[in-house]
């Protein structure tokens, strides 16, 4: 019975290793999208301009005047239950405060100059106005700029990375290159146009951020990001593979038949798959989906009626605080769900998460930032099969400790066939950008340096 | 090789399936008939009278109610070509907002509300609001108790064009109904719950209670929604005083039944009938459907507080949230319908009466608790669905309900079963949507009940 038991795993591993090669020996090419694919009003198609006009972010009276209002008229909360922190959610006990915060202390003026401390941008592409900030670095001669993209993702915005900008945009000693930096509202978000039109996912994304760096003179360069914009990242290193440099991501992932087969196979040995003081960000497995399930009904319900919920967060101002803020407490330390604080100030300051809400609330976004999560789970775009192809592109994954997934090394080169390497942080959340501006800044630039001297390595044979 | 696969699945279902039905069911849990839901404090002052109460849209609450539909923040344009399928369309939504702040007559609708007698009781800590309608009758016609208990996001609201028919007196029976509509707790006029815990099966003991308070030491009862589940457990825990159970969403979530299931995909016929085939099969089409419809259960079975936030304080939002499902839980297709075909069924009185119960109550919040408090490990952990009872039921399932469960099944946990209804038509909300098909079901239900009580008496002599 034994012997019989060993026969069948062993056969069931050497299969799942044959099915798992087989893509790497019969590459196909990914899908081609349309580069011209139009999403704004079929009436501006052929007369909007390439022209990159500047842009200045505004809080105006009446927007300021409208929010207090709403903040200080806000209807009679319910209690939260006896005894509990955030675990059924927001604890309405720490509305108040931060409601009474938003409304008489944030300081509207101040944070404005704040947000245009950055020259920034709209320029249109393919129908949408496209909200950029763009930070060319002053260096010496010798130092190299080099373009990197930096995207953000849901629910966070361009501010995540007003900390790590200046950081990444001054000479590092030991480095010869420094960066410019290109930071767009992701479509839908915060300044930048929405779609008028259902099909806008994560790829169709990466089609208008490429066209936004050719249309700022950059055919080739580097990328990084998190959340949504480690999706959209890993799909232009997959669709673009002679036109990405290189992608720094802090939310990497694969999702095959393989990897998923090779994260079951890992909980019967998972010394095959992890290293043994990394396995508990993976196993056990039922304690991962609990967590999934614990976390992910927002996900559930932005994929299918993101316009229903958009409804009552486009009219609370503390209804989206609310709203966000639980995944700031949570996604940055899932322990913050036992705190009746929920954690919020640990690593941000008040005025970091008010700057973000702002970001949705002033461009009444939220509805639309929404629906990138249904466009993403639409038949038409699960069918496009994007995320199957694997990429040659050079790949650095940065994993925080507290972050939502976590997968090995010999897992993700199943996807990414060059990943240089990862950094297993001790430390951090999801938001790592954000929460560890220096951690994340010295990752990037040690990243593409290894980018830089494997092209140099390619170039040399 | 599939095809052999395919056999070897099946042989084992087949055998684990056996298994199962060896299986003893879980034992009953146990009951306390005094848990104390309300506050420490609260515990001395309880007293069991029962006081008239009287529903009061109050001229504040309707003023602030009219500013915050007609201040309501810009919504976002639906995405073209689109009608409900991402959610409730915002385009549709400003008819009802405008109806509801201009023409609702909230002094008429009151007055309606309380054409029927409302009362309120001290049940276990809360205060139970209830509607009890006493029929007129000669003294020659039996009165017997009936508990009608709504849902989410319904109210006793669902009752109100039903109750005229189940009161009535008719030649063709010796019995009439008295019926004692509750609003759950945490819903409508009933206080919610002070500390965790309160699920389905607690508020079974509630109500059992509330039936003695009023002198039904036995009782028929009544749910559809969590109505029907809340039944099911008072079927459950008290067999000698449920004389019969009907319901209009009857649901079994056993290994058992959901095997079977499976196993029915393959080839349907062996599991239901197939007039009633196309309500569970094809089984990915129906899982498919239930995925884009569930997303509402996944976040408030988790983060229930963290959503209330806006809907309590957003009346617009609270519109689209719960209108919603009056569209697409009446027919699916309603999805694609323009308006959501929601007036094709209902008045827009009907539905805004329903949304005043919620927001008059400001309840929207303690009413989604029900879903943490009930889908989690410990009412899971019960196995209720495997425990039978022989109190004797009767279901009617509607053309367009959410699930379907076949007669097999249902037998499962109700040997007793006398009768399943099927219907060619309505949807979810039944006694809403269609009172007087609903009401001469349960009428005919309640006959059988006695009829098969007569019996067994004489078996037992």
């Amino acid at each position: 019975m034994g012997k019989l038991l060993v026969l069948t795993v062993l056969i069931t591993i050497i299969g799942i290793a044959t099915w798992c090669a087989l893509p790497m020996l019969l590459p196909e090419s990914p899908p081609q999208l349309d580069a011209n694919e139009w999403w704004g009003p079929m009436d501006t198609k052929g007369k909007v301009d390439a022209s990159i006009k500047p842009f200045q972010v505004k809080f105006t009276e009446e927007i300021i005047k409208d929010l207090k209002n709403r903040l200080q008229n806000k209807r009679q909360l319910v209690p939260p239950l006896e005894g509990i922190g955030f675990e059924y959610g927001f604890n309405s006990k720490e509305i108040e405060p931060w409601a009474k915060y938003w409304s008489e202390e944030y300081k509207f003026g101040d944070r404005e100059k704040f947000f245009n401390k950055f020259p920034q941008y709209k320029t249109n592409i393919q129908g949408l106005n496209i909200h950029f900030i763009r930070v060319k670095p002053q260096v010496q001669p010798g130092v190299t700029v080099v373009p990197l993209l930096l995207m953000h993702g849901w629910p966070g915005s361009v501010r995540e990375f007003y900390e790590a900008i200046p950081l990444l945009t001054k000479p590092v000693s030991g480095y010869d290159f420094a960066f410019e930096v290109i930071v767009p509202s992701l479509p839908g978000y915060g300044f930048s146009d929405a779609t008028v039109r259902p099909g806008l996912g994560s790829a169709q994304i990466g089609v208008i951020f490429k066209n936004l760096m050719n249309r700022l003179g950059h055919k080739k360069f580097y990328i990084q990001g998190g959340d949504w914009g480690a999706i959209i990242a890993s799909q232009m290193a997959t669709m673009f593979q002679n036109d990405i440099l290189g992608m720094h991501s802090n939310m990497l992932i694969v999702q095959t038949g393989c990897s998923t087969l090779k994260t079951i196979a890992g909980a019967f040995f998972p010394s095959l798959i992890v290293e043994s003081h990394l396995a508990d960000r993976m196993y056990p497995l039922w304690k991962y989906f609990s967590y999934l399930m614990e976390e992910f009904g927002y996900m559930h319900l932005q994929a299918t009626k993101p316009d229903t919920v958009g409804v009552a967060l486009s009219d609370s101002p503390t209804g989206l605080l609310s709203y966000i803020l639980e995944k700031f407490s949570t996604w940055t330390r899932f322990e913050h769900r036992t705190l009746v604080n929920g954690g919020l100030t640990f690593r941000f300051s008040k005025d970091q998460l008010i700057d973000n809400l702002m970001v949705y609330w002033a461009s009444n976004s939220i509805t639309t930032s929404m629906r990138l999560y249904a466009e993403n789970m639409s038949n038409k775009n699960r069918a496009l099969g994007i995320d199957k192809f694997s990429t040659s592109v050079p790949t650095w994954a940065l994993q925080a400790k507290n972050e939502l997934f976590y997968q090995p090394p010999n897992i993700l080169r199943h996807k990414y066939s060059n990943l240089l390497g990862v950094t297993v942080l001790d430390d951090g959340g999801h938001f790592i950008a954000f929460e560890m501006p220096k951690v994340f800044a010295d990752d990037v630039f040690k990243a593409v340096k290894l980018f830089r001297d494997f092209h140099k390595t390619k170039t040399e044979l | 090789m599939g095809r052999l696969i395919l056999a070897v699945l099946v042989a084992l279902a087949s055998v684990l399936i056996y298994f199962l039905y060896l299986r003893s069911p879980p034992p009953l849990p146990e009951i306390d008939l005094e848990e104390w839901w309300g506050t420490e404090l609260s515990k001395s002052k309880q007293d069991d009278s029962i006081k008239p109460f009287k529903v009061d849209f109050n001229e504040v609450m309707i003023k602030d109610l009219k500013d915050r539909l007609r201040d309501r923040h810009p919504l976002a344009p639906p995405l073209k070509g689109v009608a409900f399928e991402y959610g409730f369309n915002s385009k549709q939504l400003e008819g009802w907002l405008k109806y509801w702040a201009e023409e609702y007559s909230f002094k008429e609708r009151e007055n309606f509300f309380n054409n029927y007698p409302h009362f309120k009781t001290d049940i276990q800590g809360l205060s139970i609001h209830f509607i009890r309608v006493t029929p007129e009758v000669p003294p020659s016609v039996e009165v017997i108790p009936l508990l009608l208990l709504h849902g989410w996001p319904g109210s006793v609201r669902e009752f109100y064009e039903a109750i005229p028919y189940l009161t009535s007196a008719s030649r063709d029976r010796d019995f009439a109904l008295e019926l004692i509509i509750p609003s759950l707790p945490g819903y409508g006029f009933s206080s919610g719950a002070k500390r965790p815990g309160l699920g389905a099966d607690k508020m079974a003991v509630v109500f059992r209670n509330l039936m003695h308070r009023l002198g039904f030491k036995k009782y028929y009862i009544q749910g559809g929604d969590w109505g029907a589940l809340i039944t099911s457990c008072m079927a459950t825990f008290f067999p000698d005083e449920v004389l019969g159970y009907h319901s209009n969403m009857p649901f079994i979530m056993s290994p058992k039944v959901t095997l079977i299931s499976l196993i029915g995909a393959l080839y349907p016929p062996l599991v239901v009938g197939s007039n009633v085939q196309d309500r569970m099969y094809p089984m990915l089409e129906k899982y498919a459907n239930l995925m884009e419809e569930t997303g509402y259960m996944h976040i408030q079975s988790t983060k229930p507080d963290t959503i209330g936030v806006a809907l309590s304080d957003s009346p617009t939002g609270l519109a689209a949230y719960i209108l919603e499902k009056f569209s697409t839980w009446t027919q699916i297709s309603n999805r694609k319908a323009p308006d959501g075909a929601l007036t094709k069924q209902f008045s827009r009185d009907q539905l805004l009466d329903n949304l005043m119960v919620y927001w008059s109550s400001n309840s929207i919040t303690t009413s989604m608790r029900l879903y943490a408090e009930t889908f989690n490990k410990r009412y899971l952990g019960l196995g209720l669905e495997e425990i039978p009872t022989n109190v004797p039921a009767w279901f009617i399932q509607a053309k367009n309900e959410l699930t379907y469960t076949p007669i097999w099944a249902l037998k499962t946990k109700y040997p007793n079963l006398i009768n399943e209804t099927i219907l060619d038509d309505g949807g979810h909300f039944l006694a809403f949507q269609l009172p007087e098909i609903f009401s001469n079901d349960v009428i005919k239900a309640i006959q059988s009940f006695r009829a098969w009580h007569k019996n067994n008496k004489k078996t037992e002599l």
